[in-house]
């Protein structure tokens, strides 16, 4: 469960580039929420406020009952990201990558090697998983770098742009992995400027524009809302122009 | 890090080869200057007017030869290290009662001469010595009337005092070994965390600020430490066992100088990965963080050259602050005075404080967002 109110941040010196401006959403457990906006919408530093790494100038925002600024560690311990940034370290076996994790995270022993395995069927790591990631795909990063991020199996998890660079079939595994964990209860929030992945995966769906809520809802909410007929249109008349669709 | 194997390779192997080769280098050079000082050919023109000093030249085992014609340029090429010029009036001036003259023609600049440099001049001044003692008593004057002064020197340099000219280079190169051997390592474990992208995630999992500042600098530590001991492991060994020329130096580092080497560098093996993670953690880049660690770097290298230099007794001070304070101990250790521990403490304060410091600031620096945001 994530609960943002009127969440601010402003860059620059003269802290004039406001970032995210008074947002508010709540994103259910068991139900997949979308972060559907055009770059520079404030997405990620949405995100990286729910991940701890940047302080908000206002508002609030807990993942369960825990506060980003008061309870970080707490916060950290119930997250996984797949955060903007998801460099690997190339002279670790993919394995060996999420392993590192696992043990920041406090976990050891069969535990952590049940719990990769497990990740690494899940994902489709198999015939990758004991090379090391130098030279390694975007799409293979990418699948270490989820299974990185669920290492600890986080009740909350958090999706930068997951889907960027990836190519259909991985696009379609991640998609299904995803549902899998919704199935399992997960709470999980996800960004995108791609509105199609938005509308294949999300159950609720928050539209941002120059780091405000446009509107927020199920896609066909929305649909009703704009009074047009696909979410595509919704989307626009939303933003009030076609900026940043293009993908 | 460690798995980095190439790298590793190349850190560890420059450490044990380093020492050995430089020792190699500088005690052959300390070699032939000597084996040159011992057999003085002397290039010089004009002889045939100075016949007694001819003579008394070559009962000095100097080997006279005539200059060539282009003897000055050749001095300053470097080709040759001196020339003697004898002036053609010198029979006819010293058969007049003048001084005769005799000029040396040389680049003082030029290290390599100097010893030659200084031993025709103390021979020539020798030679008019003689010369002019000669005459004093050909007048039936004591030559005691003309020197009132008697300088008698005794040098208090021990075995070991001496051979510290040498030796001041391992003193040199371990401080530099401190400060290189974890320097690779720490650019990639902070800018190169940055570069790749992977800090981002990291700092997303439980591990605090301070946990992963410390973690990674004692894996630096640790690297750091390993080269030292392997560094000055090669030099044991090479002066030990190695096939170096005998340059007249006895080399007075033992196990015991080894040991002492490693305690007085501790603070700094810890010290020199604290302050390459903070300043690698400013970087948003490894070129960038390289850039301002190289004028760290040259800054920290250039104060024991100066403490080399430094003509007068080192204040007090001095052993305060880090790596000049370590320098001067080991100067000490290499001049065989014994370590104390009262000195290891004071030298060690300011480097494990430092220590401290820098990790704090980099802890701080981890928790501060522009850490990931400025990409």
């Amino acid at each position: 469960m994530i609960r943002v109110e009127n969440l601010s941040k402003a860059f620059g010196k003269r802290r004039e580039v406001k970032a995210v401006d008074g947002v508010s959403f709540a994103a259910a457990d068991g139900e997949i929420t979308g972060l559907l906006g055009p770059n520079g919408a404030g997405k990620t530093t949405l995100l990286r406020m729910l991940a701890t790494l940047v302080v908000p100038d206002g508002g609030t925002a807990h993942v369960g009952d825990d506060d980003v600024v008061k309870h970080r560690t707490a916060v950290r311990r119930r997250i996984g990201v797949l955060s903007d940034a998801r460099g690997l370290y190339p002279r670790l076996t993919a394995r060996e990558n999420v392993r590192y994790y696992g043990q920041l995270h406090g976990l050891s022993g069969p535990t952590l090697d049940a719990r990769i395995d497990e990740l690494v069927t899940a994902l489709g790591l198999a015939p990758l998983a004991d090379r090391r990631t130098q030279g390694f795909s975007q799409g293979e990063r990418m699948k270490v770098a989820i299974a990185r991020a669920l290492v600890h199996d986080p009740d909350t998890i958090l999706l930068d742009e997951p889907t960027n660079g990836l190519d259909i079939m991985s696009t379609r595994a991640l998609r299904d992995l995803l549902r899998g964990l919704r199935a399992q209860g997960k709470c999980l929030l996800f960004s995108s400027h791609v509105m199609q992945e938005v509308t294949a995966l999300c159950d609720r769906i928050v539209i941002l524009g120059h780091g405000r809520v446009l509107a927020r809802g199920t896609s066909d909410e929305l649909i009703a809302q704009s009074g047009e007929h696909t979410l595509e249109e919704a989307f626009v008349r939303l933003l009030g122009s076609a900026e940043g669709l293009a993908a | 890090m460690f798995r980095d194997r190439r790298s590793m390779v190349v850190i560890l192997v420059t450490a044990i080869a380093a020492g050995p080769l430089l020792l190699m280098l500088v005690m052959n050079l300390v070699a032939s200057q000597m084996e040159k000082r011992r057999e003085l050919t002397l290039p010089a023109t004009g002889l045939e007017h100075a016949p007694a000093l001819v003579a008394f030249l070559e009962r000095q085992q100097v080997t006279l030869v005539p200059a060539p014609a282009d003897y000055e340029q050749q001095v300053r090429t470097g080709d040759l290290d001196i020339a003697m010029e004898v002036d053609a009036d010198f029979a006819k001036d010293v058969a007049e009662g003048r001084p005769g003259k005799v000029s040396l023609v040389y680049d003082r600049s030029r290290d390599r001469a100097r010893a030659v440099i200084g031993e025709v001049e103390s021979l020539l001044r020798a030679y008019s010595s003689e010369w002019a003692r000669g005459r004093l008593l050909l007048r039936g004057i004591s030559p005691d009337v003309v020197t009132p002064l008697r300088i008698e020197s005794r040098d208090l340099a021990t075995p070991q005092s001496s051979g510290s000219v040498v030796l001041g280079l391992i003193a040199y190169y371990g401080l530099f070994a401190t400060l290189m051997g974890a320097m690779a390592a720490a650019l990639d474990a902070t800018a190169g965390e940055r570069e790749r992208g992977s800090l981002e995630p990291l700092l997303t999992t439980p591990v605090s600020p301070l946990e992963l500042a410390t973690g990674k600098w004692l894996a630096l530590a640790l690297l750091n430490a390993l080269v030292v001991v392997l560094t000055l492991g090669g030099f044991y060994l090479t002066l030990r066992y190695g096939p170096l020329p005998a340059v007249g130096v006895p080399f007075l580092f033992g196990l015991a100088q080894y040991a002492s080497f490693l305690v007085v560098l501790l603070p700094m093996i810890l010290l020199a990965p604290a302050i390459l993670l903070y300043v690698g953690m400013r970087g948003r880049s490894v070129k960038e963080a390289q850039a301002n660690v190289s004028v760290l770097l040259f800054a920290a290298s250039v104060l024991p050259l100066m403490q080399m230099f430094m003509q007068r007794k080192e204040p007090e001070w001095l052993s305060l602050v880090p790596i000049a304070g370590q320098y001067s101990l080991l100067a000490r250790v290499l001049r065989g005075d014994p370590l104390s521990a009262d000195a290891v403490l004071v030298t060690g304060a300011g480097p494990l404080l430092l220590t401290l410091l820098a990790l704090l600031l980099t802890a701080r620096l981890l928790s501060k967002e522009s850490v990931i945001a400025g990409k």
